[in-house]
């Protein structure tokens, strides 16, 4: 029975999102020509974008800057492996609607030797005898299932999305094998420490890269825009076995090189 | 069935060696990216120099292993070629200012971090050097650390450097356009803005 409600749940938010994608086309403006992913709602976004800045100043940072504060670095690591281990039930999950699965043995390998040599998953056995993978979300799978990745949004709190996905967070949920573990309390309190530390451990990981980036940009919110298309392109192509890298080489093939103004003679002056 | 597959999956090994086999073929790239990244890392690990001096051992090292004026180019993308003579003077010099502002003084956040060399491949007229940072403690931790180079005769220059898939001059590039599209791409506004964000 519940799978067949995520499978109707499936298939209607790939026909919203095909929807949304083709829509979306419309909007191709010749300006935008350089930009990986279409931002029609700029406007709206730059917003809520705003809004979580200051979320995230007043109180995101300040907890990221405590917990590295208090928290000593063996320990911090030590979380950062374990929240990488709980995510390997569902991207085992992801590896076999990808139709991966080899990569799903590797995954749910990976999860049985971290959660019991690697003590809770808290150390990385698996990897030093030669078990690798990375983490794989649902909207990954959507994506290779031919899914367009629809507009940019920024959503209030969570940050940079797609529709594509924010729709394989929501689904996450409901496939993420994690989440029927225990049953009751135990699986909202896993739920918890993933939802709230994951958040914590990302952001102390990043507190100086946040900073400067703020600090040196021009234009911070089509700079956050640009990682984050770059950065969700280039896990997804990973699935597709295409290589970002080629899309980037096409960007750099077309740039001529202009030698026929050599500019000033630019001095390296530091004091 | 079976035998389909294994037939298939034998193909796509075969297909990797060989890809695996022309990859190292481009051993002065990979020599250039680890005499930088060693000059790199004894600048950023002497504790004998002050943060200043730090910073002009390290830009020196970097404008001599970078292409700025390729670089400076690329992230403008068409405004370059729409400029005049005189922007195009103002905006190197904004630019060049604006690149050293973004890690000077900021060195000492180096913790140890060490580069291992993977492989090399040709990409257009570039070589891609492929990399992982690697840190002390985690070593499965891994981030992948891309390194576009133009090598135009003998003389090999860094272009741009990919961290995990994201693209740091594409993404400047990209950061540029939309300053000017929504400035109604008057560069001037855009050079001044560089200017005030690197003071």
């Amino acid at each position: 029975m519940k799978v067949r409600v995520i499978i109707v749940i499936l298939l209607c938010s790939i026909i919203t999102l095909q929807a949304c994608a083709t829509k979306n086309s419309e909007f191709n403006s010749p300006q935008s020509s350089v930009a990986t992913l279409q931002d029609p709602l700029e406007k709206v976004n730059r917003v809520v974008f705003s809004f979580n800045i200051i979320f995230d100043k007043f109180i995101l940072r300040p907890i990221a800057i405590t917990y590295r504060t208090i928290v000593p670095g063996f320990v911090r690591d030590r979380i950062t492996y374990s929240l990488n281990n709980l995510g390997m039930p569902i991207t085992a999950v992801n590896n076999v609607l990808q139709g991966e699965l080899r990569k799903a043995g590797v995954s749910t390998g990976r999860f049985i030797i971290n959660s019991t040599v690697g003590v809770l998953g808290f150390f990385d056995p698996a990897a030093s005898i030669g078990l690798t993978s990375e983490n794989e979300d649902f909207g990954q799978t959507l994506a290779v299932w031919g899914v367009e990745s629809g507009p940019y949004i920024i959503l209030p709190f969570l940050g940079p999305s797609t529709p594509r996905d924010f729709t394989g967070l929501l689904s996450t949920s409901l496939l993420d094998p994690m989440y029927q573990v225990g049953g009751g309390s135990a699986s909202s309190s896993l739920r918890n420490y993933r939802l709230g530390t994951g958040v914590i451990d990302f952001r102390s990981r990043n507190i100086e890269i946040l900073d400067d980036l703020q600090n040196n940009s021009i234009d911070y919110y089509a700079a956050v825009r640009s990682f984050y298309a770059q950065g969700r392109e280039s896990q997804v192509s990973n699935n597709l076995e295409s290589d970002t890298i080629e899309l980037e080489d096409n960007m750099f093939d077309e740039f001529e090189f202009d030698e026929t103004y050599v500019g000033p003679d630019i001095e390296i002056i530091y004091e | 069935m079976n035998k389909l597959k294994n037939i298939i999956f034998s193909i796509i090994i075969l297909f990797v060696l060989s890809i695996n086999a022309q990859t190292s073929n481009y051993s002065d790239e990979e020599k250039f990216v680890s005499t930088f990244t060693e000059e790199a890392i004894s600048i950023l690990s002497n504790d004998t120099i002050n943060d200043s001096e730090k910073t002009k051992a390290f830009t020196s090292l970097v404008m001599s292993s970078i292409d700025l004026s390729l670089i400076s180019k690329f992230v403008l993308a068409r405004s370059w070629k729409e400029s005049s003579d005189d922007q195009k003077q103002r905006y190197l010099i904004a630019f060049k200012d604006y690149f050293v502002n973004s890690y000077a003084n900021k060195l000492d956040q180096y913790s140890g971090e060490k580069i291992a060399i993977i492989d090399s491949e040709e990409a257009g007229k570039y070589v891609i050097v492929n990399s992982n940072i690697v840190r002390e403690g985690t070593d499965t931790l891994k981030i992948n650390l891309k390194w576009r180079l133009l090598n135009r005769d003998g003389q090999i220059k860094i272009i741009d450097l990919n961290i995990e898939g994201i693209s740091l001059i594409i993404a400047q590039r990209e950061e540029f356009q939309s300053f000017l599209a929504n400035n109604n791409y008057d560069l001037d506004k855009l050079i001044e803005k560089i200017i005030s964000v690197s003071n």
